[in-house]
């Protein structure tokens, strides 16, 4: 059974919005166009569940929306990182790191049983 | 920083949603244009690109709910489940929930509507433009009586006063009957009021249509004009324009004006006519009301020494043909509402009274609650539970009752005011400006919101104070008692409360019940007057009106007067001998009254000297007249009046010999010995017929059953009359609706006071039995019997009570000192309603202790010994 190139680990669409903010303020689509980029299609997202996550991580306080023109000279939404925000990211990075590491270890681990 | 925009983030989310809803379609349309645009820049043609573009989005649609119900649970997260919390504890503890939201329903209904009519009638400005500066100026007597002036004096107060930017003068209003057009089918009955030139002027009041009379139609002998009110026009007049004629009487008279909706001055009046077209020429007679506007740099002070100055000149010019030794300058306001301060601050009082009571059950309901709650707090907080939490749930709690309980007391709120206004009408002044005014709902509620809030969040406020341990380890029988005495001096409080107003209402049931039985003098039972207004002056059809009347089944006799019975109004004027001379001081004040043959046998008068008028005392036989017995008194005292020669003012030239002398028809209104009357027949004095004349007619059946047989007999002779019909009885009774007004309001007060004391007791003592169950099972255990048990627990209640008792008479002692002028025919310390008001006291105490204490008496002494307490 084949896995949906796009499906990611719970939890883990949160550290990337915080990610991808974190390089700066950007509308929903951008930064899902710079998440399918940076990971080179490898996290590509069906766009449309930016918004409701973005929505959550506005209630929590790690980010901020505010109306901007955009580059071609339309209103958008941007989103924009709070301090509490980049304080998130970076205990959620660290998770990451961890929790990355070990199951990397575990894999390679069972590489050298099997 | 980022809280703050978390927090705003959720109130926009609450408050905006809307709004939000558009931004986030735009946000959604912006994202799929941006991709469709890097779909186009790949390659693909437009229709194809915005595919893909929806294709990597999903459903638009569901995106946007799911972000709106992402929204929603940030939000209701906490928020939602702590209402349940709230509402599912608020239901488990039903006893303590009803008993907060009755407690919270009277008091803000019963407080709102109280002080919404004391706000109405007594606070308001009057609705005239500088209302604080308009004053009434009466006439006042060497005896200091207060009269209505004469049109002479009101003249040469008009011209010579210097205090005021204006003078003017209304008449008392009478009732007439009016055509509303010349070619109308049916008249209508219309309360007419003379008023004088510069009188809306005076008031600020400006027509709506049309103007005000002209100077020409202000003077002697001017043209048949009138003003209406609004209400008129309306409803009589269909609103016409140009207004046209109507008849008064059978005088077509121009209508050249229309008063603002709702203009009342004094009465409420449909018709309004220049009075100075007809001036009064008796510098001794009362027919009219002046009123004044002092000038903006005129003081009360200085208008009244002005009236002095001139009223003590005008007294040495005109000596002893006026009685106006000097003047009176009371402010408008407080001669419109001066019979009904007392009487509305008492309801106000009695409102008070209930609010606060309302306010120390809340307090003590809370209190209790809070401590049984003690452990179950102390158990969530060992639990994890927040401080804040706890304090946001508790907080909650109340929130939701005090929303409940003042949504309910608004509906009662708007319930009484309807029955005030419907009670009120034409008793109160001003009563249909009547509404709830927002600024008394507003601290109500914030009053009862306080008590609640800071009580209910009290357990949780403990918890900082380090006491978890103490809370949690158990028993705690010593606190208990300093907060049961604290809760017993509360509810002993209100039970003060409710016994000053059970005396209150008990001194005022006395009070209707000795007006509506008062000896009157005459037999106000099984009579029925009909008032109406008779073609102008001729009275040929009295005789078969009279046969019309007579012959309705039951009827036993009929008299027509031109006054109602106890009306006396502005008709009195001194009786004078003939040994009296001009200007000298006259004697004996009478009113004046025209009446037939058989007026005193139909009304049972006593004749106590002399004879009534009979069918010979006609025109051209000598002119005659019957006085009273304290006019007799007066006029000759130790002689029989009969045979002696009298004149009144009303009939300036006439002598008239006394035939007979009767017996007073008073009314609890007056004193008795101050209502003094002069009758003179009608067929000698058809003359001093102008207004309007009333059928007395008496039967021996129910008076109520002959109302509509009187109402046709009367329009069958006269068709033009539109007679105001009804019992002698109930006309009686309305004199009086001021005091079933109070005696209605303390009664009601009274028994919700009564009431929630009685809850106050029943909480009490079921604290001390709940908290005491330890206690008392150890003394079941060591002997005593359940009677034992709860006796004592129904004299804890007893001495609650008494307590309150005690207090309370002391405080009715006291506050019924303001209610003593409004009381008739008994004392304001009068026993028995001290006596009832204790009593009922102590009762509704018993009766609240004694389902708790029955409790208590079924305590278990194994299952209570075990129990921590």
């Amino acid at each position: 059974m084949g896995k949906d190139p796009g499906e990611l680990l719970p939890g883990t669409f949160d550290l990337l919005l915080l990610k991808a903010l974190s390089l700066g303020a950007m509308h929903g689509w951008g930064v899902a166009e710079r998440i399918e980029r940076l990971s080179n299609g490898a996290c590509a997202v069906q766009q449309g569940a930016v918004y409701p996550a973005l929505q959550r991580l506005l209630t929590r306080g790690y980010i901020v929306a505010e109306w901007r023109m955009s580059d071609n000279h339309r209103n958008a939404r941007f989103y924009r990182l709070t301090a509490s925000g980049r304080k998130q990211l970076d205990s959620e990075q660290e998770w990451w790191r961890r929790a990355s590491a070990g199951v990397d270890r575990v894999l390679r681990a069972a590489a050298q049983e099997g | 920083m980022s809280r703050m925009h978390a927090i705003r983030e959720r109130i926009v989310a609450l408050t905006m949603s809307g709004w939000r809803d558009r931004d986030l379609e735009r946000e959604i349309a912006h994202h799929l244009d941006l991709e469709t645009a890097r779909q186009i820049e790949r390659g693909y043609p437009p229709d194809v690109a915005r595919m893909k573009a929806l294709g990597n989005f999903g459903d638009p649609r569901r995106v946007a709910d799911q972000t709106r119900d992402q929204r929603g649970r940030q939000i209701m997260e906490g928020g939602m489940q702590d209402l349940r919390w709230a509402i599912r504890s608020l239901r488990k503890n039903l006893g303590f929930t009803l008993l907060a939201l009755v407690t919270l329903t009277l008091g803000v209904g019963a407080t709102t509507a109280a002080y919404s009519v004391l706000d109405t009638v007594l606070l308001r400005p009057l609705p005239y433009r500088d209302a604080d500066r308009l004053v009434l100026i009466r006439e006042k007597t060497d005896k200091h009586n207060l009269l209505a002036p004469s049109y002479p004096n009101f003249i040469d107060w008009r011209d010579r006063a210097r205090a005021f930017d204006g003078v003017a003068s209304a008449m008392f209003p009478y009732f007439g009957t009016v055509w509303p057009a010349t070619n109308s089918p049916e008249p209508v009955r219309v309360s007419s009021m003379g008023v004088s030139k510069h009188f809306f002027a005076t008031l600020g009041v400006a027509p709506v249509v049309g103007r005000e009379f002209t100077d020409a139609e202000n003077a002697l002998g001017g043209p048949s004009v009138a003003m209406v009110s609004y209400e008129f026009w309306q409803s009589q007049m269909g609103g016409r324009q140009p207004l046209g004629t109507i008849l008064r009487g059978d005088k077509p008279t121009v209508v050249v004006g229309v008063l603002p909706p709702g203009f009342h001055f004094v009465n409420a009046a449909d018709i309004y006519w220049p009075h100075e077209q007809a001036p009064g020429t008796v510098r001794s007679g009362h027919n009219y009301l002046v009123i004044g506007k002092l000038k903006p740099t005129a003081s009360l002070t200085v208008a009244r020494s002005d009236m002095t100055a001139l009223s003590r000149d005008l007294f040495a010019t005109w000596g002893n043909d006026t009685q106006a030794v000097d003047a009176d300058v009371t402010p408008l306001r407080d001669y419109l509402v001066s019979n009904f301060r007392v009487l509305l601050s008492v309801v106000l009082g009695a409102a008070v009274m209930v609010l606060l009571i309302a306010c120390v059950n809340l307090l003590s309901a809370q209190l209790a609650r809070g401590w049984a709650r003690e452990r179950e707090i102390a158990v969530r907080a060992a639990l994890g539970a927040s401080r804040g939490r706890l304090a946001r749930q508790l907080c909650l709690e109340s929130l939701v009752l005090v929303t409940v309980g003042s949504a309910m007391g608004l509906l009662l709120a708007f319930g009484l005011i309807a029955t005030i206004k419907s009670v009120g009408t034409g008793l109160i002044p001003r009563i249909n400006e009547l509404s709830i005014d927002a600024r008394v709902l507003g601290f109500v509620v914030a009053a009862t919101l306080l008590t609640t809030v800071v009580v209910g969040v009290y357990p949780a406020l403990r918890l900082s104070r380090g006491q978890n341990g103490v809370l949690l380890g158990g028993t705690r029988v010593a606190g208990s008692a300093v907060r049961a005495s604290l809760w017993r001096a509360l509810v002993g409080f209100e039970v003060a409360l409710a016994v000053v107003l059970i005396i209150g209402s008990a001194l005022f049931v006395q009070t209707l019940h000795n007006i509506l039985t008062s000896d009157s003098g005459v037999d106000t039972h099984g009579i029925v007057t009909a008032a109406f207004a008779p073609d102008s002056g001729d009275l040929r059809d009295l005789d078969r009106l009279h046969d019309g009347l007579a012959t309705i089944p039951g009827v036993t006799g009929v008299a027509f007067s031109t006054r109602l019975p106890f009306s006396w109004g502005s008709w009195s004027g001194p009786l004078r001998r003939r040994s009296d001379p001009l200007g000298h001081d006259w004697p004996a004040m009478a009113g004046f009254r025209v009446v037939t043959p058989g007026y005193f046998s139909v009304m049972r008068q006593h004749v106590i000297a002399g004879r009534e008028f009979t069918a010979n005392d006609r025109d051209g036989a000598i002119k005659i007249a019957i006085i009273t017995k304290g006019a007799a008194e007066k006029l000759w005292p130790g002689e029989n009046a009969v045979g002696k020669t009298i004149a009144t003012n009303f009939l300036f030239t006439q002598w008239l010999t006394v035939v007979g002398v009767v017996a007073e028809a008073t009314s609890w209104t007056m004193p008795r010995g101050e209502q003094n009357e002069i009758f003179v027949p009608v067929a000698q004095q058809p003359n001093s017929v102008n207004e309007q004349l009333i059928a007395v007619v008496r039967t021996s059946g129910d008076p109520r059953s002959i109302l509509p047989a009187v109402r046709s007999r009367i329009r069958a002779v006269v068709p033009t009359a539109a007679a105001d019909i009804g019992t002698l009885d109930e006309r009686v009774a309305r004199s009086a609706a001021d005091r079933r007004f109070a005696m209605l309001a303390l009664t009601a007060f009274g028994a919700i006071a009564l009431l929630l004391a009685g809850v106050g007791i029943y909480g009490v003592v079921w604290y001390i039995v709940t908290t005491r169950t330890r206690e008392i099972g150890i003394r079941m255990a060591l002997g005593a019997t359940a009677a034992g048990v709860q006796r004592q627990m129904l004299t804890s209640a007893l001495a609650m009570a008494l307590g309150g008792v005690i207090v309370g008479v002391a405080g009715a002692i006291f506050a019924t000192r303001f209610v003593q002028s409004s009381l008739y025919g008994i004392s304001r310390l009068d026993p028995w309603a001290y006596v009832m008001g204790a009593s009922l006291a102590i009762v509704v105490a018993l009766l609240g202790a004694f389902v708790p204490a029955r409790r208590s008496s079924r305590v278990d002494p194994l299952i209570a010994l075990r129990s921590d307490g």
